[in-house]
C-alpha cells in the first residue's frame, strides 16, 4: 500500500463508519490537488496515487461543465460500471470523498451515508494545525527550504 | 499552493509541463521517470493511446525523501499530444506550484509556441497567479533540429522580461533534469506555510 492511513484517527474513524454503513468496498479522501489523504477498506486492487490524480482531474473537468450550464459546481459524481461503481462527493470545494461499491442497489445508502459524514469530515479537515496548533511549529520554513533545496540538487542532477 | 498534510506528514508540489502539442512534454516526463526509478511512487500514469491522445494528462508522482520530518513529493503533470480542446489544457494548471513551458525550437513552430505561451499566461491569471512572480522555466527543446530558434525569441516577441531558460534535447535526455531542478528550486524557494 502506498499511502499509509493518516494519523488523524477521528477522520479515519469517520471514513470507516461510511465504509461499513454503506457496505462499500473502498473509501478514499482526496485533496483538490489530487493527493490521497486517507483511505479505508480494500485498496489492494487500485493504485491510489494515480486514482487521486485522476479523480481530481475529473472534478475540475466537471466544474468547467457545470460553469457552462450556469452552475458553480456539481457536488456529486456517479460513475456506474459493470461490477463496481464510484460515488464522489465534493466537500467544502476542496476535498473529494470517493466511495467504491459493488451493489448498485446500495446507491441510495451510499449517498445517504456520504451526506451524513460529509459535514463531520469537513469539520475534521478544517481543524487545520496551521491555526495555531502545535504541529505547525514542527515545520520551520527556512530549514525546510534549505534541506529541500539540498535534496533537489542531489536527486535532480543529470 | 503546496499541499501539506500534517497527519501523513507530507508536502506535495505540483509541477506542470505546458506547451504546444508535440513539443516534447511527454518525452521530458518519460526521461525523468526512467532516470528516477527509485523515487517514483508508482508507474507513470499514461492515459493516452496511439489512437486516442485526448484524455486528461500524463502524470508521475516523485518521492524525494524526508525533509524536516515531512515526505517531500513532486507530482509532475502534462497534457500530451495535440489536444483540440483547450479547456483541458487550462484545467491542468489548477493548483500548480510551478510550470515548465516546453517550447519547440524548430523554426516552423514559432507561432505555435507564442500562442501556447499566451494561453499559459492567461490560464495563470485565471487561477489568480501573477505570471511575473510564478515559478516558471522556459525550456527550448529540440535543440538538435536545423536552425533552432533563438533562446530569446519568445521573451522578445512577447516582451515578457527575463525568464529562466534551459535548452534541451529531450529525446536524448539532455537538459531534462536541469529543467526539473530549476523549476523545483524556484518552487521550493517560494514555499510558505
Ligand atoms: N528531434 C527531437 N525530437 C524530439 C525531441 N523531444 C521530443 N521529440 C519528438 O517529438 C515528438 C512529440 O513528443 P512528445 O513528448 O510526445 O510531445 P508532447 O505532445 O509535448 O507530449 C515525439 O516524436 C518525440 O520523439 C527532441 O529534443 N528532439
Amino acid at each position: 500500500m502506498m499511502n499509509s492511513p493518516g494519523k488523524n484517527k477521528e477522520l479515519h474513524d469517520l471514513l470507516n463508519t461510511l465504509l461499513k454503513e454503506s457496505s462499500a468496498r473502498t473509501v478514499l479522501l482526496i485533496s483538490k490537488e489530487g493527493v490521497c489523504i486517507d483511505e479505508t477498506g480494500d485498496t489492494s486492487y487500485i493504485n491510489t496515487t494515480a486514482l487521486g490524480a485522476l479523480v481530481a482531474g475529473m472534478f475540475s473537468a466537471t466544474r468547467e461543465v457545470a460553469r457552462m450550464v450556469g452552475e458553480d459546481q456539481f457536488s456529486i459524481l456517479l460513475q456506474q460500471g459493470e461490477k463496481r461503481h464510484i460515488h464522489v462527493s465534493l466537500l467544502a470545494q476542496s476535498f473529494m470523498m470517493v466511495v467504491i461499491f459493488e451493489d448498485l442497489q446500495a446507491i441510495g445508502r451510499v449517498r445517504y451515508e456520504s451526506n451524513k459524514v460529509a459535514e463531520k469530515v469537513v469539520h475534521c479537515l478544517r481543524r487545520d494545525p496551521r491555526d495555531g496548533g502545535r504541529d505547525a511549529e514542527q515545520l520551520s520554513v527556512p530549514d525546510f527550504r534549505e534541506y529541500a533545496l539540498n535534496l533537489i540538487d542531489r536527486i535532480f542532477h543529470s | 499552493m503546496a499541499y501539506i498534510n500534517y497527519d501523513n506528514k507530507e508536502i506535495a508540489f505540483k509541477i506542470v509541463y505546458f506547451g504546444p502539442g508535440m513539443s516534447g512534454k511527454t518525452t521530458n516526463l518519460l526521461h525523468v521517470h526512467k532516470a528516477l526509478t527509485g523515487h517514483t511512487r508508482s508507474e507513470m500514469v499514461v492515459l493516452d493511446t496511439e489512437e486516442e491522445r485526448t484524455l486528461f494528462f500524463d502524470f508521475i508522482p516523485l518521492e524525494l525523501g524526508m525533509v524536516e520530518g515531512f515526505a517531500l513529493r513532486f507530482n509532475l503533470y502534462t497534457v500530451p499530444g495535440q489536444i483540440h480542446y483547450e479547456a483541458t489544457r487550462q484545467l491542468i494548471l489548477e493548483g500548480a506550484d510551478g510550470v515548465v513551458f516546453v517550447a519547440d525550437s524548430r523554426p516552423t513552430e514559432g507561432e505555435r509556441n507564442l500562442e501556447s505561451f499566451r494561453l499559459m499566461i492567461n490560464n495563470l491569471l485565471y487561477y489568480r497567479e501573477d505570471p511575473t512572480d510564478f515559478p516558471l522555466v522556459l525550456q527550448y527543446n529540440k535543440r538538435d533540429c536545423e536552425r533552432p530558434i533563438s533562446t530569446n525569441s519568445i521573451q522578445n516577441e512577447l516582451k515578457t522580461g527575463p525568464i529562466t531558460c534551459t535548452e534541451a534535447v529531450a529525446t536524448r535526455g539532455l537538459g531534462v533534469m536541469e529543467t526539473l531542478r530549476d523549476v523545483s528550486r524556484m518552487t521550493v524557494r517560494r514555499f510558505q506555510l
